[in-house]
Protein backbone atom coordinates (compact mmCIF):
# COMPACT_ATOMS: atom_id res chain seq x y z
CA UNK A 1 0.00 0.00 0.00
CA UNK A 2 1.42 3.38 -0.94
CA UNK A 3 1.89 6.31 1.43
CA UNK A 4 -0.57 8.27 -0.73
CA UNK A 5 -3.30 5.69 -0.17
CA UNK A 6 -2.61 5.54 3.54
CA UNK A 7 -2.58 9.33 3.68
CA UNK A 8 -5.99 9.54 2.02
CA UNK A 9 -7.43 6.93 4.38
CA UNK A 10 -5.98 8.68 7.44
CA UNK A 11 -7.60 11.87 6.15
CA UNK A 12 -10.98 10.09 6.08
CA UNK A 13 -10.44 8.75 9.61
CA UNK A 14 -9.48 12.25 10.87
CA UNK A 15 -12.77 13.59 9.48
CA UNK A 16 -14.51 10.74 11.28
CA UNK A 17 -12.82 11.72 14.56
CA UNK A 18 -13.88 15.36 14.01
CA UNK A 19 -17.42 14.07 13.53
CA UNK A 20 -19.80 16.87 12.61
CA UNK A 21 -17.10 19.53 12.43
CA UNK A 22 -16.48 20.51 8.86
CA UNK A 23 -12.88 21.39 8.15
CA UNK A 24 -14.22 23.27 5.14
CA UNK A 25 -11.81 23.70 2.31
CA UNK A 26 -8.80 22.88 4.49
CA UNK A 27 -7.04 19.94 2.83
CA UNK A 28 -5.38 17.29 4.97
CA UNK A 29 -1.81 16.99 3.70
CA UNK A 30 1.36 15.38 5.09
CA UNK A 31 2.22 18.83 6.50
CA UNK A 32 -1.03 19.21 8.44
CA UNK A 33 -0.26 19.51 12.16
CA UNK A 34 -2.54 17.67 14.58
CA UNK A 35 -2.06 20.29 17.29
CA UNK A 36 -1.86 23.59 15.40
CA UNK A 37 -3.99 22.90 12.30
CA UNK A 38 -6.57 20.36 13.45
CA UNK A 39 -6.72 21.44 17.14
CA UNK A 40 -6.64 17.76 18.05
CA UNK A 41 -7.04 17.01 21.73
CA UNK A 42 -5.08 14.18 23.33
CA UNK A 43 -8.18 11.98 23.41
CA UNK A 44 -8.59 12.50 19.66
CA UNK A 45 -5.21 10.87 18.99
CA UNK A 46 -6.31 7.91 21.11
CA UNK A 47 -9.53 7.61 19.11
CA UNK A 48 -7.65 7.94 15.82
CA UNK A 49 -5.25 5.22 16.99
CA UNK A 50 -8.17 2.89 17.69
CA UNK A 51 -9.63 3.56 14.23
CA UNK A 52 -6.25 2.90 12.59
CA UNK A 53 -5.89 -0.41 14.42
CA UNK A 54 -9.40 -1.40 13.31
CA UNK A 55 -8.54 -0.50 9.73
CA UNK A 56 -5.04 -1.95 9.44
CA UNK A 57 -4.86 -4.59 12.16
CA UNK A 58 -3.14 -5.00 15.53
CA UNK A 59 0.30 -4.27 14.02
CA UNK A 60 -0.65 -0.58 14.14
CA UNK A 61 -0.03 0.63 17.70
CA UNK A 62 -0.35 4.41 17.77
CA UNK A 63 -0.06 4.57 21.57
CA UNK A 64 3.24 2.67 21.32
CA UNK A 65 4.37 4.94 18.49
CA UNK A 66 3.58 8.04 20.56
CA UNK A 67 5.27 6.67 23.68
CA UNK A 68 8.64 6.79 21.89
CA UNK A 69 8.20 10.51 21.20
CA UNK A 70 9.08 13.46 23.39
CA UNK A 71 6.54 16.15 24.17
CA UNK A 72 7.96 18.60 21.56
CA UNK A 73 7.74 15.82 18.98
CA UNK A 74 4.13 15.10 19.88
CA UNK A 75 3.29 18.82 19.72
CA UNK A 76 4.70 19.09 16.21
CA UNK A 77 3.33 15.74 15.02
CA UNK A 78 2.08 15.94 11.44
CA UNK A 79 -0.26 13.73 9.46
CA UNK A 80 2.70 12.70 7.29
CA UNK A 81 4.55 11.33 10.38
CA UNK A 82 1.64 9.06 11.20
CA UNK A 83 1.17 8.02 7.56
CA UNK A 84 4.88 7.17 7.43
CA UNK A 85 4.61 5.06 10.56
CA UNK A 86 1.58 3.15 9.26
CA UNK A 87 3.20 2.56 5.85
CA UNK A 88 6.41 1.27 7.44
CA UNK A 89 4.50 -1.07 9.75
CA UNK A 90 2.45 -2.44 6.86
CA UNK A 91 5.63 -3.13 4.86
CA UNK A 92 7.13 -5.09 7.73
CA UNK A 93 3.96 -7.02 8.46
CA UNK B 1 -4.55 31.57 66.80
CA UNK B 2 -2.36 30.19 64.02
CA UNK B 3 -0.26 31.78 61.35
CA UNK B 4 -0.87 31.02 57.65
CA UNK B 5 1.28 31.93 54.65
CA UNK B 6 -0.68 31.73 51.39
CA UNK B 7 1.45 31.42 48.24
CA UNK B 8 -0.09 32.20 44.85
CA UNK B 9 1.08 32.73 41.26
CA UNK B 10 0.01 35.96 39.52
CA UNK B 11 -2.99 34.28 37.87
CA UNK B 12 -6.43 35.72 38.60
CA UNK B 13 -8.33 32.45 38.68
CA UNK B 14 -5.98 31.04 41.33
CA UNK B 15 -6.76 33.86 43.73
CA UNK B 16 -10.51 33.36 43.43
CA UNK B 17 -11.13 30.38 45.76
CA UNK B 18 -8.50 31.46 48.30
CA UNK B 19 -9.90 34.94 48.98
CA UNK B 20 -12.99 33.76 50.90
CA UNK B 21 -10.83 31.17 52.71
CA UNK B 22 -8.37 33.87 53.80
CA UNK B 23 -11.24 36.13 54.87
CA UNK B 24 -12.65 33.40 57.14
CA UNK B 25 -9.24 32.56 58.58
CA UNK B 26 -8.77 36.22 59.49
CA UNK B 27 -12.30 36.45 60.90
CA UNK B 28 -11.51 33.53 63.22
CA UNK B 29 -8.49 35.38 64.57
CA UNK B 30 -5.75 33.76 62.52
CA UNK B 31 -2.86 35.69 61.05
CA UNK B 32 -2.77 35.56 57.24
CA UNK B 33 0.06 36.71 54.97
CA UNK B 34 -0.08 36.48 51.18
CA UNK B 35 3.12 35.71 49.29
CA UNK B 36 3.57 36.23 45.56
CA UNK B 37 4.01 39.05 43.11
CA UNK B 38 3.64 42.02 45.46
CA UNK B 39 2.22 44.83 43.29
CA UNK B 40 -0.14 42.39 41.53
CA UNK B 41 -1.43 41.06 44.86
CA UNK B 42 -1.83 44.51 46.46
CA UNK B 43 -3.84 45.75 43.47
CA UNK B 44 -6.31 42.89 43.89
CA UNK B 45 -6.40 42.38 47.66
CA UNK B 46 -6.45 46.05 48.68
CA UNK B 47 -4.56 47.93 51.38
CA UNK B 48 -5.74 45.82 54.34
CA UNK B 49 -4.11 42.57 53.17
CA UNK B 50 -0.64 41.74 54.44
CA UNK B 51 1.49 40.96 51.39
CA UNK B 52 5.03 39.61 51.21
CA UNK B 53 6.54 40.30 47.81
CA UNK B 54 8.69 37.34 46.84
CA UNK B 55 8.92 37.78 43.09
CA UNK B 56 11.94 39.88 42.06
CA UNK B 57 11.10 42.94 39.97
CA UNK B 58 13.42 41.52 37.32
CA UNK B 59 11.14 38.50 36.81
CA UNK B 60 9.23 38.75 33.55
CA UNK B 61 7.47 36.18 31.46
CA UNK B 62 6.43 36.27 27.87
CA UNK B 63 2.72 36.27 27.29
CA UNK B 64 1.40 33.09 25.80
CA UNK B 65 0.71 33.67 22.13
CA UNK B 66 -3.03 34.18 21.78
CA UNK B 67 -3.34 31.30 19.34
CA UNK B 68 -1.50 28.83 21.54
CA UNK B 69 -3.65 25.83 22.38
CA UNK B 70 -3.36 22.22 23.33
CA UNK B 71 -0.05 20.65 24.26
CA UNK B 72 1.99 23.59 22.99
CA UNK B 73 0.14 25.84 25.45
CA UNK B 74 0.72 23.39 28.29
CA UNK B 75 4.41 23.18 27.50
CA UNK B 76 4.71 26.96 27.51
CA UNK B 77 2.83 27.20 30.82
CA UNK B 78 5.13 24.75 32.59
CA UNK B 79 8.53 25.40 30.99
CA UNK B 80 8.29 29.12 30.37
CA UNK B 81 6.13 30.22 33.27
CA UNK B 82 5.65 27.87 36.23
CA UNK B 83 9.22 26.60 36.45
CA UNK B 84 10.89 30.04 36.18
CA UNK B 85 8.30 31.39 38.62
CA UNK B 86 9.09 28.67 41.19
CA UNK B 87 12.81 29.35 40.88
CA UNK B 88 12.31 33.10 41.18
CA UNK B 89 10.00 32.86 44.20
CA UNK B 90 12.02 30.43 46.29
CA UNK B 91 14.56 32.82 47.90
CA UNK B 92 11.86 35.35 48.77
CA UNK B 93 9.66 32.62 50.22
CA UNK B 94 12.45 31.38 52.47
CA UNK B 95 12.75 34.94 53.77
CA UNK B 96 8.96 35.14 54.21
CA UNK B 97 8.98 31.99 56.34
CA UNK B 98 11.78 33.33 58.55
CA UNK B 99 10.01 36.65 58.95
CA UNK B 100 6.39 35.59 59.40
CA UNK B 101 6.97 32.17 61.10
CA UNK B 102 3.85 30.49 59.65
CA UNK B 103 2.39 27.35 61.21
CA UNK B 104 1.06 26.26 57.82
CA UNK B 105 1.95 27.18 54.24
CA UNK B 106 -0.96 27.13 51.78
CA UNK B 107 0.47 26.77 48.29
CA UNK B 108 -1.62 27.13 45.17
CA UNK B 109 -1.19 24.08 42.98
CA UNK B 110 0.84 26.11 40.48
CA UNK B 111 2.93 27.99 43.07
CA UNK B 112 5.41 25.14 43.43
CA UNK B 113 7.93 27.21 45.39
CA UNK B 114 5.49 27.22 48.31
CA UNK B 115 5.73 23.45 48.64
CA UNK B 116 9.54 23.44 48.43
CA UNK B 117 10.03 26.29 50.91
CA UNK B 118 7.62 24.72 53.41
CA UNK B 119 9.22 21.28 53.15
CA UNK B 120 12.69 22.77 53.60
CA UNK B 121 11.52 24.49 56.78
CA UNK B 122 9.81 21.34 58.04
CA UNK B 123 6.40 23.02 57.94
CA UNK B 124 3.09 21.41 57.06
CA UNK B 125 1.77 22.65 53.75
CA UNK B 126 -1.56 22.46 52.03
CA UNK B 127 -2.25 22.47 48.31
CA UNK B 128 -4.97 24.77 47.05
CA UNK B 129 -6.22 22.98 43.96
CA UNK B 130 -7.61 25.82 41.88
CA UNK B 131 -8.68 23.15 39.40
CA UNK B 132 -9.37 19.47 39.93
CA UNK B 133 -7.72 18.35 36.68
CA UNK B 134 -4.42 17.26 38.17
CA UNK B 135 -5.86 15.45 41.19
CA UNK B 136 -6.71 12.39 39.16
CA UNK B 137 -3.38 12.26 37.26
CA UNK B 138 -4.89 12.39 33.81
CA UNK B 139 -1.67 12.75 31.87
CA UNK B 140 -0.69 10.07 29.37
CA UNK B 141 2.80 8.55 29.90
CA UNK B 142 4.71 10.91 27.61
CA UNK B 143 3.26 13.95 29.38
CA UNK B 144 3.76 12.46 32.81
CA UNK B 145 7.44 11.73 32.11
CA UNK B 146 7.99 15.20 30.73
CA UNK B 147 6.39 16.85 33.78
CA UNK B 148 8.35 14.66 36.20
CA UNK B 149 11.53 15.71 34.41
CA UNK B 150 10.58 19.37 34.71
CA UNK B 151 9.87 19.04 38.44
CA UNK B 152 13.07 17.09 39.02
CA UNK B 153 14.98 20.07 37.66
CA UNK B 154 13.95 22.16 40.67
CA UNK B 155 13.14 19.44 43.16
CA UNK B 156 16.60 18.12 43.87
CA UNK B 157 17.61 17.85 46.69
CA UNK B 158 14.50 19.14 48.40
CA UNK B 159 12.23 16.56 50.02
CA UNK B 160 9.05 17.08 48.04
CA UNK B 161 7.57 14.21 46.07
CA UNK B 162 5.25 16.39 44.01
CA UNK B 163 4.76 20.12 44.69
CA UNK B 164 1.29 19.92 43.12
CA UNK B 165 -0.01 17.40 45.66
CA UNK B 166 0.55 17.89 49.38
CA UNK B 167 0.58 14.67 51.41
CA UNK B 168 -0.87 16.69 54.32
CA UNK B 169 -3.91 18.39 52.82
CA UNK B 170 -5.25 19.15 49.36
CA UNK B 171 -8.21 21.52 49.19
CA UNK B 172 -10.33 20.63 46.16
CA UNK B 173 -12.92 23.32 45.44
CA UNK B 174 -15.30 20.85 43.83
CA UNK B 175 -16.85 17.47 44.69
CA UNK B 176 -16.89 13.97 43.16
CA UNK B 177 -20.42 14.62 41.85
CA UNK B 178 -18.63 16.71 39.20
CA UNK B 179 -15.18 15.15 39.00
CA UNK B 180 -16.31 11.55 38.93
CA UNK B 181 -15.29 8.87 41.42
CA UNK B 182 -12.70 10.16 43.90
CA UNK B 183 -11.07 6.77 44.24
CA UNK B 184 -8.08 7.71 42.07
CA UNK B 185 -7.37 10.93 43.95
CA UNK B 186 -4.67 11.21 46.64
CA UNK B 187 -5.80 10.33 50.17
CA UNK B 188 -5.08 13.88 51.35
CA UNK B 189 -7.78 15.44 49.13
CA UNK B 190 -10.66 17.12 50.94
CA UNK B 191 -13.62 17.91 48.69
CA UNK B 192 -14.73 21.24 50.17
CA UNK B 193 -16.74 22.37 47.14
CA UNK B 194 -16.67 25.84 45.56
CA UNK B 195 -16.01 28.89 47.73
CA UNK B 196 -18.16 31.67 46.22
CA UNK B 197 -17.11 35.27 46.65
CA UNK B 198 -18.53 36.93 49.72
CA UNK B 199 -19.87 39.85 47.69
CA UNK B 200 -21.67 38.57 44.57
CA UNK B 201 -22.36 42.10 43.34
CA UNK B 202 -25.61 43.28 41.80
CA UNK B 203 -26.86 43.15 38.24
CA UNK B 204 -29.88 44.73 36.59
CA UNK B 205 -30.89 43.20 33.25
CA UNK B 206 -31.04 45.75 30.43
CA UNK B 207 -34.38 44.34 29.20
CA UNK B 208 -37.80 45.13 30.70
CA UNK B 209 -39.32 41.71 29.85
CA UNK B 210 -37.99 38.43 31.16
CA UNK B 211 -36.85 35.66 28.81
CA UNK B 212 -34.51 32.68 29.32
CA UNK B 213 -31.02 34.11 29.80
CA UNK B 214 -27.78 32.73 28.36
CA UNK B 215 -24.42 33.88 29.77
CA UNK B 216 -21.43 33.68 27.43
CA UNK B 217 -17.99 34.09 28.99
CA UNK B 218 -14.45 32.95 28.27
CA UNK B 219 -13.16 33.93 31.70
CA UNK B 220 -10.28 36.18 32.57
CA UNK B 221 -7.95 35.01 29.79
CA UNK B 222 -8.44 34.29 26.13
CA UNK B 223 -9.39 37.78 24.92
CA UNK B 224 -8.05 37.54 21.40
CA UNK B 225 -8.16 33.75 21.17
CA UNK B 226 -11.89 33.92 21.70
CA UNK B 227 -12.86 36.47 19.04
CA UNK B 228 -14.03 33.97 16.44
CA UNK B 229 -15.87 31.84 19.01
CA UNK B 230 -17.61 34.84 20.65
CA UNK B 231 -18.79 36.12 17.28
CA UNK B 232 -20.14 32.66 16.46
CA UNK B 233 -22.00 32.70 19.81
CA UNK B 234 -23.44 36.13 18.97
CA UNK B 235 -24.61 34.85 15.58
CA UNK B 236 -26.24 31.77 17.11
CA UNK B 237 -28.01 33.77 19.82
CA UNK B 238 -29.06 36.56 17.44
CA UNK B 239 -30.99 33.88 15.53
CA UNK B 240 -32.87 32.98 18.76
CA UNK B 241 -34.81 36.16 19.68
CA UNK B 242 -36.84 34.16 22.23
CA UNK B 243 -33.68 34.19 24.38
CA UNK B 244 -31.75 36.93 26.12
CA UNK B 245 -27.97 36.73 26.18
CA UNK B 246 -25.14 38.46 28.00
CA UNK B 247 -21.80 38.16 26.19
CA UNK B 248 -18.74 39.07 28.23
CA UNK B 249 -16.38 40.67 25.72
CA UNK B 250 -13.39 42.33 27.43
CA UNK B 251 -11.58 42.74 24.12
CA UNK B 252 -14.46 44.46 22.30
CA UNK B 253 -14.35 41.93 19.48
CA UNK B 254 -18.02 41.01 19.04
CA UNK B 255 -19.40 44.06 17.21
CA UNK B 256 -23.04 45.21 16.88
CA UNK B 257 -25.78 42.80 18.04
CA UNK B 258 -29.59 42.82 18.03
CA UNK B 259 -31.45 43.97 21.15
CA UNK B 260 -31.77 40.51 22.70
CA UNK B 261 -27.97 40.37 23.14
CA UNK B 262 -26.16 42.52 25.70
CA UNK B 263 -22.41 42.78 25.03
CA UNK B 264 -20.32 44.05 27.93
CA UNK B 265 -16.63 44.05 28.91
CA UNK B 266 -17.37 42.78 32.43
CA UNK B 267 -20.25 41.51 34.55
CA UNK B 268 -20.64 40.62 38.24
CA UNK B 269 -20.70 36.96 37.23
CA UNK B 270 -22.34 35.53 40.35
CA UNK B 271 -25.17 38.06 40.14
CA UNK B 272 -25.80 37.22 36.47
CA UNK B 273 -25.65 33.49 37.24
CA UNK B 274 -28.57 33.92 39.64
CA UNK B 275 -30.71 34.88 36.64
CA UNK B 276 -29.12 32.80 33.86
CA UNK B 277 -30.55 29.49 32.65
CA UNK B 278 -27.54 28.35 30.69
CA UNK B 279 -23.83 29.21 30.50
CA UNK B 280 -21.58 28.98 27.44
CA UNK B 281 -17.92 29.02 28.48
CA UNK B 282 -14.37 27.73 28.01
CA UNK B 283 -14.63 25.19 30.87
CA UNK B 284 -12.41 27.22 33.20
CA UNK B 285 -12.71 25.61 36.62
CA UNK B 286 -13.98 28.71 38.41
CA UNK B 287 -16.64 29.51 35.81
CA UNK B 288 -17.83 25.90 35.69
CA UNK B 289 -18.07 25.48 39.45
CA UNK B 290 -19.71 28.90 39.92
CA UNK B 291 -22.28 28.01 37.25
CA UNK B 292 -23.01 24.65 38.84
CA UNK B 293 -23.13 26.28 42.29
CA UNK B 294 -26.23 28.01 40.84
CA UNK B 295 -27.38 24.79 39.18
CA UNK B 296 -26.88 26.08 35.63
CA UNK B 297 -26.17 23.59 32.81
CA UNK B 298 -23.32 24.42 30.46
CA UNK B 299 -22.10 24.44 26.91
CA UNK B 300 -18.34 23.98 27.25
CA UNK B 301 -15.74 24.71 24.56
CA UNK B 302 -12.36 24.11 26.24
CA UNK B 303 -9.36 26.00 24.86
CA UNK B 304 -6.36 24.48 26.68
CA UNK B 305 -4.76 23.08 29.83
CA UNK B 306 -7.11 21.73 32.48
CA UNK B 307 -10.14 23.00 30.59
CA UNK B 308 -10.13 19.84 28.47
CA UNK B 309 -10.47 17.71 31.59
CA UNK B 310 -13.02 19.95 33.30
CA UNK B 311 -15.12 19.90 30.10
CA UNK B 312 -14.98 16.11 30.18
CA UNK B 313 -16.22 16.16 33.77
CA UNK B 314 -19.20 18.36 32.83
CA UNK B 315 -20.19 15.99 30.04
CA UNK B 316 -19.69 12.82 32.12
CA UNK B 317 -21.79 14.32 34.91
CA UNK B 318 -24.57 14.98 32.39
CA UNK B 319 -24.57 18.71 33.12
CA UNK B 320 -23.64 19.99 29.69
CA UNK B 321 -22.67 19.65 26.06
CA UNK B 322 -19.11 19.91 24.75
CA UNK B 323 -18.03 21.73 21.61
CA UNK B 324 -14.72 21.97 19.79
CA UNK B 325 -13.50 25.50 20.47
CA UNK B 326 -11.38 25.71 17.35
CA UNK B 327 -14.02 24.44 14.94
CA UNK B 328 -17.42 25.30 16.43
CA UNK B 329 -19.60 27.46 14.20
CA UNK B 330 -22.83 29.31 15.01
CA UNK B 331 -24.70 26.21 13.85
CA UNK B 332 -22.90 23.98 16.40
CA UNK B 333 -23.38 26.49 19.20
CA UNK B 334 -27.04 27.04 18.41
CA UNK B 335 -27.68 23.29 18.27
CA UNK B 336 -25.99 22.83 21.66
CA UNK B 337 -28.14 25.59 23.19
CA UNK B 338 -31.29 24.02 21.73
CA UNK B 339 -30.28 20.56 23.01
CA UNK B 340 -29.92 21.79 26.57
CA UNK B 341 -33.15 23.81 26.44
CA UNK B 342 -35.12 20.86 25.07
CA UNK B 343 -33.79 18.16 27.42
CA UNK B 344 -34.43 18.81 31.13
CA UNK B 345 -31.90 16.09 32.01
CA UNK B 346 -29.07 18.63 31.76
CA UNK B 347 -30.68 21.02 34.24
CA UNK B 348 -31.49 18.11 36.55
CA UNK B 349 -27.86 16.94 36.54
CA UNK B 350 -26.70 20.50 37.21
CA UNK B 351 -29.18 20.74 40.10
CA UNK B 352 -27.80 17.49 41.60
CA UNK B 353 -24.28 18.94 41.53
CA UNK B 354 -25.57 22.18 43.02
CA UNK B 355 -26.99 20.24 45.97
CA UNK B 356 -23.67 18.44 46.53
CA UNK B 357 -21.71 21.70 46.24
CA UNK B 358 -23.89 23.47 48.81
CA UNK B 359 -23.53 20.53 51.22
CA UNK B 360 -19.72 20.39 50.90
CA UNK B 361 -19.06 23.38 53.15
CA UNK B 362 -16.95 25.62 50.91
CA UNK B 363 -14.59 28.10 52.56
CA UNK B 364 -15.78 27.20 56.08
CA UNK B 365 -14.92 23.55 55.51
CA UNK B 366 -11.52 24.55 54.07
CA UNK B 367 -10.82 26.57 57.22
CA UNK B 368 -11.74 23.58 59.41
CA UNK B 369 -9.16 21.43 57.62
CA UNK B 370 -6.50 24.16 57.71
CA UNK B 371 -6.99 24.68 61.44
CA UNK B 372 -6.72 20.95 61.99
CA UNK B 373 -3.46 20.88 60.02
CA UNK B 374 -2.09 23.79 62.08
CA UNK B 375 -2.84 21.85 65.29
CA UNK B 376 -1.34 18.57 64.08
CA UNK B 377 1.93 17.61 65.70
CA UNK B 378 2.78 14.59 63.62
CA UNK B 379 3.00 15.02 59.88
CA UNK B 380 2.58 12.40 57.23
CA UNK B 381 6.11 12.18 55.84
CA UNK B 382 6.86 13.07 52.27
CA UNK B 383 7.00 10.03 50.04
CA UNK B 384 10.07 11.08 48.14
CA UNK B 385 11.07 9.45 44.93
Amino acid sequence: MTTETVLAEIGDLIREVLDGYDLGAVPITPDTSFDADLAFESIDLVVLGTLLTERYGPGIDVAGFLSTRTLPEIITLRVGDLAGYVTARLEHA
Amino acid sequence: MSRFLIVVPPLTGHLTPLRPVAARLAARGHHVVWAGMGPWLRERLGPTAEVHDCVPASFTVGEREPGLRGLAALRFLVEDFLLPLATAMLPGLRAAIVRHRPDVVVADQQAWAGAYAAAEAGLPWATSASTSAELLDPYPPALHDWLSGCLAAIAHPRPVADPRLSPHLILAFTTPELTGPAIAAPASVRWVGPAPQDDPGAWTPPWPARRPLVLVTLGTQSTETGARFLRACAEALAARPELHAVIVDPGGVVGPCPENIHVTPWVPQQAVLKRAGLVICHAGHNTVTESLWHGRPLVVAPIRDDQMIVAGQVVSAGAGVRLRFAHATAAHIGAAVDTIHSDPGYAHAAARIRTAFHAAGGADEAVTHLESLARSTTLIPEATR
